[in-house]
């Protein structure tokens, strides 16, 4: 059962997974820890520019690199609700009273409200960056195999942090799939029907509290499982990672340098 | 959502790596505490990795409310996992959540410090005041609203000392910005409360023993 039976804004695991194990594009087959070093990179871009010129360049790089390589846009650009969301809710209030040219103004309760270009710029400029970050990720993920991600996880991380992550990812699937079927026996009751506070309240109470009951109840079953096979603690990944090759290494040190140019040049900009 | 994940840009690096020092920090402390000798780690990573993926999977149900809250149930963790394991399920959740656009990943480090003042509050608050308030939805609930309160203070205080980057006003100016996001903030943890009270009345009906309530 998919998770986007849950909520059709919030990025469905399942289908990314499907994706990333399809491996039938030359950027599926690139090595991850060439697309984990880029993503650093652009993050590193993105926190120190602000050239709008720069980032829709960036944005439409990566756009077309999603497209080229066959990934669902309808879905992704779907998927941009939340952090859309969550940009337009901390900037869409700071924007107003920017110094610039006002292109609109008017008056609450006494104070003056203006937006000016400089403000539009500015939730322009974040929104950009935003989903910079987040069609990377996407692409990262959806380009990826699991067992790539989890060898990769098990090397990044310090015991038991990466245990948890481990484990956490792989129940995963199997907490959505529960998630998504006790909704569904929900809905069939007619539970997902608009009602009072308090009922829907309740409703909902139930279902997070019985997924909650589950997983607890099924990480009892899966630590004693595990402790009757010899598990003492250690959960390794030991998928071999494709290492990057020529050209990969070539694309990592132009975009390092890149990212290089931008903090020598941005302290006279502004700083860092 | 009872607080806002900030998303990639919204600071300067020199505020990214600071914020991500200090998690680092919070984290590093955390493992060293897990890893002390005579604690059942099996048991613990299982049940925090549980945890992460529950918690995880709730964030995505839409709950028809007001147009549809989705709900982070942080205080929740502290209250089931406490403040050492529920500083690793928020990294881990922060990170997960990073990977779909829920959170910038330069911004993890910020992102669990707000979470992390959730954790710890809310499972201070519900174990501080079991003989004052024996109900279990009263005491949930205000550990909740008690812990998203400090989240959204540390949110501020987080924005407020690194300045988003381009925002040119005063500080005050963007206070009051944050005082009106708070407020809003502030009316979804309501909500949470409210929920978060009943999930943990469920839970308490059902399975005392992951709640380490006494009573059966």
């Amino acid at each position: 059962m998919s998770a986007a039976m849950i909520s059709e804004h919030i990025p469905d695991i399942d289908l990314i997974t499907t994706y990333g194990e399809r491996q039938d594009s030359a950027v599926s087959r690139a090595s991850p820890w060439t697309k984990f070093i880029l993503l650093i990179l652009i993050v590193m871009m993105i926190t120190l520019t602000s050239n709008l010129v720069i980032l829709i360049a960036m944005y439409a790089a990566i756009l077309i690199a999603c497209f080229m390589t066959g990934l669902p846009m309808r879905k992704i650009l779907a998927w941009y609700a939340m952090p859309v969301v969550f940009v337009l809710s901390l900037v869409g209030i700071m924007a107003w009273n920017q110094p610039g040219v006002p292109v609109l103004s008017f008056t609450i309760g006494g104070f003056v409200l203006t937006l000016t270009d400089l403000g539009i710029l500015l939730v322009i400029t974040l929104l950009i960056k935003a989903l910079i970050s987040v069609t990377f990720s996407l692409f990262f993920l959806m380009t990826t195999k699991y067992a790539h991600f989890s060898a990769m996880i098990s090397r990044i991380f310090p015991s038991p942090l990466d245990q948890i992550f481990l484990l956490a990812y792989r129940f995963l699937f199997l907490t959505l799939a529960m998630a998504a079927s006790i909704l569904k026996a929900v809905r069939s009751r007619g539970g997902g029907l608009v009602r009072s506070i308090r009922v829907q309240g309740g409703l909902f109470a139930g279902v997070f509290g019985l997924v909650f009951i589950r997983s607890f109840e099924q990480a009892e079953r899966v630590q004693k499982a595990m402790t009757s096979r010899g598990y003492n603690g250690t959960f390794a990944a030991h998928t071999a990672i494709p290492k990057p090759r020529i050209a990969e290494y070539g694309l990592l040190c132009i975009s390092g340098l890149a990212v290089i140019m931008m903090m020598w040049l941005v302290p006279h900009a502004g700083g860092w | 959502m009872a607080h806002i994940h900030l998303e990639d840009g919204s600071f300067t690096l020199v505020w990214v790596l600071i914020w991500w020092i200090i998690a680092l920090a919070c984290i590093g402390a955390a493992l060293w505490f897990l890893r002390s000798p005579g604690r059942n780690n099996q048991k613990l990573i299982t049940i925090a990795a549980f945890i992460t993926a529950a918690a995880f999977a709730v964030f995505q149900i839409n709950i028809p409310l007001f147009g549809g809250v989705h709900l982070n149930l942080t205080p929740l963790i502290g209250i089931l996992a406490g403040p050492v394991l529920g500083t690793l399920v928020v990294l881990v959740i922060n990170i997960l959540s990073a990977a779909i656009g829920h959170g910038g990943w330069g911004l993890v480090g910020a992102n669990v410090l707000v979470n992390l003042s959730e954790v710890i509050v809310a499972y201070i608050i519900f174990r501080g005041i079991r003989r004052l308030i024996p109900d279990l939805f009263s005491r949930a609930g205000i550990a909740t609203f008690a812990g998203l309160f400090c989240g959204n203070l540390m949110m501020v205080a987080i924005i407020l000392i690194s300045g988003i980057q381009g925002v040119t006003q005063s500080s005050s100016q963007i206070l009051a910005g944050l005082t009106l996001i708070m407020a809003v903030n502030m009316g979804v943890a309501v909500i949470e409360a409210l929920i978060t009270g009943l999930v943990v009345r469920y839970i308490g009906k059902i399975r005392p023993d992951i709640l380490g309530e006494n009573h059966p």
